[in-house]
């Protein structure tokens, strides 16, 4: 194959995949509604995030990307950053994907607040990894009780995972598992803030095919908009999305 | 801002500015549709050499003195280098098997088709059947504690790619492979060195 032919290959990749979702005909209802289910959850995770860290938290007005997966950590551009993440895992009928990522340095702080300790290079490190656990406990329950309130399935998440490491090498293993089933990711995006900016983190969402059908389904029965007989359409039909939510303070 | 900058780091952004031009002109067979061309972080290499990120399902071969660079964790990177003609490439792959999507546009993010199209890309360059040797790095389980019946995404991936180095004819000379930790890779495509940073700091050359 010449080299111009594969340019112009991968320039129609871009073309199609890249930017911001634009609502077409079937899709526009399936993911707005995914953007108010996100939207909702996020709202009940900053009220909770604001109590654990006794601050006020602020929240800017949701969005909602459609980029291919392998181009995530350039959309997020964290690279080598290090990490601190807990991995929660939704099990039985709902299976879903969580991680919740904050900057080393934020999880520190983010820590000694929880422990009340002054200096944040003092918090011991199992310290910091069960304050993280329990903040992502709390965070992603609250996030996962909103929408189960909502939608009126049963969400139940296993124990959370704890691991420390550079930002793409973590996602890397989650995008792997995307991949295995879809090209595109749809990413959510809200930003929370605090007054002191300790809340930098990335909550991102991997439901399953059958977890989205779920939720269009439900929310789709409860605004009373009738189902056609083929039942909702998804946003990639065979295929898995995934949502993000970023918590981050304002750049 | 800038004073507060280590001297190698400045000494990058010089020699960034200097050389952005005629890098970006000399690097053939790139696969990604972004290109970010310089990334400053560490200093566990030649400073006077740039670093050029390769993204994740992304593939660049290159023949004057850059180190590629990509970080992994399940993904493998797969070093290819030319020893004779003093070029090489950086594959960064994500999936073992390319069969299951046939419509897919990246080569560079199968184990198996990444191979080929790699060591096909470095003989464009050269317009030589010269000898390739490979280095692999990556593949690693980031969560151990996670019961699984069979083998891991990372450990899928290196027997993949094992299986296509061999079928390629392509000499596997080094590895640095399996773990429960992420590495970033940066790749010397002139002289073939594979310099290895784990996350905690440990530098492994190869």
């Amino acid at each position: 194959m010449s080299e111009e032919a594969e340019k112009n290959k991968t320039s129609k990749i871009g073309k199609e995949d890249l930017g911001v979702y634009t609502c077409t005909s079937n899709t526009c209802m399936e993911v707005e509604i995914l953007l108010e289910i996100g939207s909702i959850g996020a709202g009940h995770a900053a009220t909770s995030l604001s109590e654990v860290l006794q601050q006020r938290v602020l929240i800017d007005v949701p969005k909602i990307h459609n980029i291919p997966v392998h181009q995530l950590p350039n959309f997020y551009h964290r690279h080598d950053a290090p990490t601190t993440a807990v991995y929660m895992q939704l099990v039985e009928e709902s299976e879903c994907d969580i991680l919740l990522l904050f900057e080393a340095e934020e999880a520190k702080k983010i820590a000694a607040i929880m422990t009340m300790t002054p200096n944040p290079d003092e918090v011991e490190a199992s310290m910091k990894q069960s304050a993280l656990q329990e903040l992502a406990n709390i965070l992603i329950g609250s996030y996962l009780s909103a929408i189960s309130d909502f939608t009126g399935i049963r969400l139940i998440p296993a124990p959370p995972q704890w691991i420390e490491d550079a930002f793409d090498a973590i996602i890397d293993n989650f995008l792997i598992k995307q991949a295995m089933v879809s090209n595109q990711a749809l990413v959510f995006d809200a930003n929370f803030r605090t007054a002191d900016g300790n809340a930098n983190a990335v909550l991102m969402i991997f439901p399953s095919p059958h977890l989205q059908g779920l939720l269009i389904q439900k929310s789709m029965d409860l605004c009373g908009i009738p189902i056609k007989q083929d039942g909702p359409k998804l946003i990639h039909p065979e295929n898995e999305t995934f949502v993000v939510c970023e918590i981050s303070k304002p750049k | 801002m800038l004073n507060s900058l280590p001297r190698v780091m400045l000494l990058r952004l010089w020699h960034s500015k200097q050389q952005s031009k005629t890098l970006r002109t000399q690097i053939g067979a790139c696969t990604q549709t972004e290109e970010i061309p310089f990334i400053t972080t560490t200093a566990d290499t030649d400073p006077t050499v740039e670093e050029v990120r390769v993204d994740m399902a992304g593939m660049k071969v290159a023949s004057m003195p850059v180190e590629l660079v990509t970080s992994v964790g399940s993904c493998v990177a797969i070093c290819i280098h030319d020893l004779t003609n003093k070029c090489g490439g950086l594959a960064h792959i994500m999936l073992p098997d390319s069969s299951v999507f046939p419509h897919e546009l990246l080569p560079s993010k199968f184990a198996d088709t990444a191979v080929p199209a790699l060591a096909q890309k470095i003989r464009q360059i050269n317009g030589k059947k010269a000898p390739l040797l490979a280095k692999i790095a990556g593949g690693a389980n980031m969560f151990p504690n996670l019961r699984s019946d069979s083998l891991s995404v990372g450990e899928k991936n290196i027997e993949s790619v094992k299986a296509a180095l061999a079928a390629h004819k392509v000499k596997l000379l080094a590895e640095d492979i399996g773990g429960t930790f992420g590495r970033r890779i940066s790749f010397n495509v002139v002289t073939g060195v594979v310099t290895i940073r784990r996350f905690k700091g440990e530098i492994k050359k190869l």
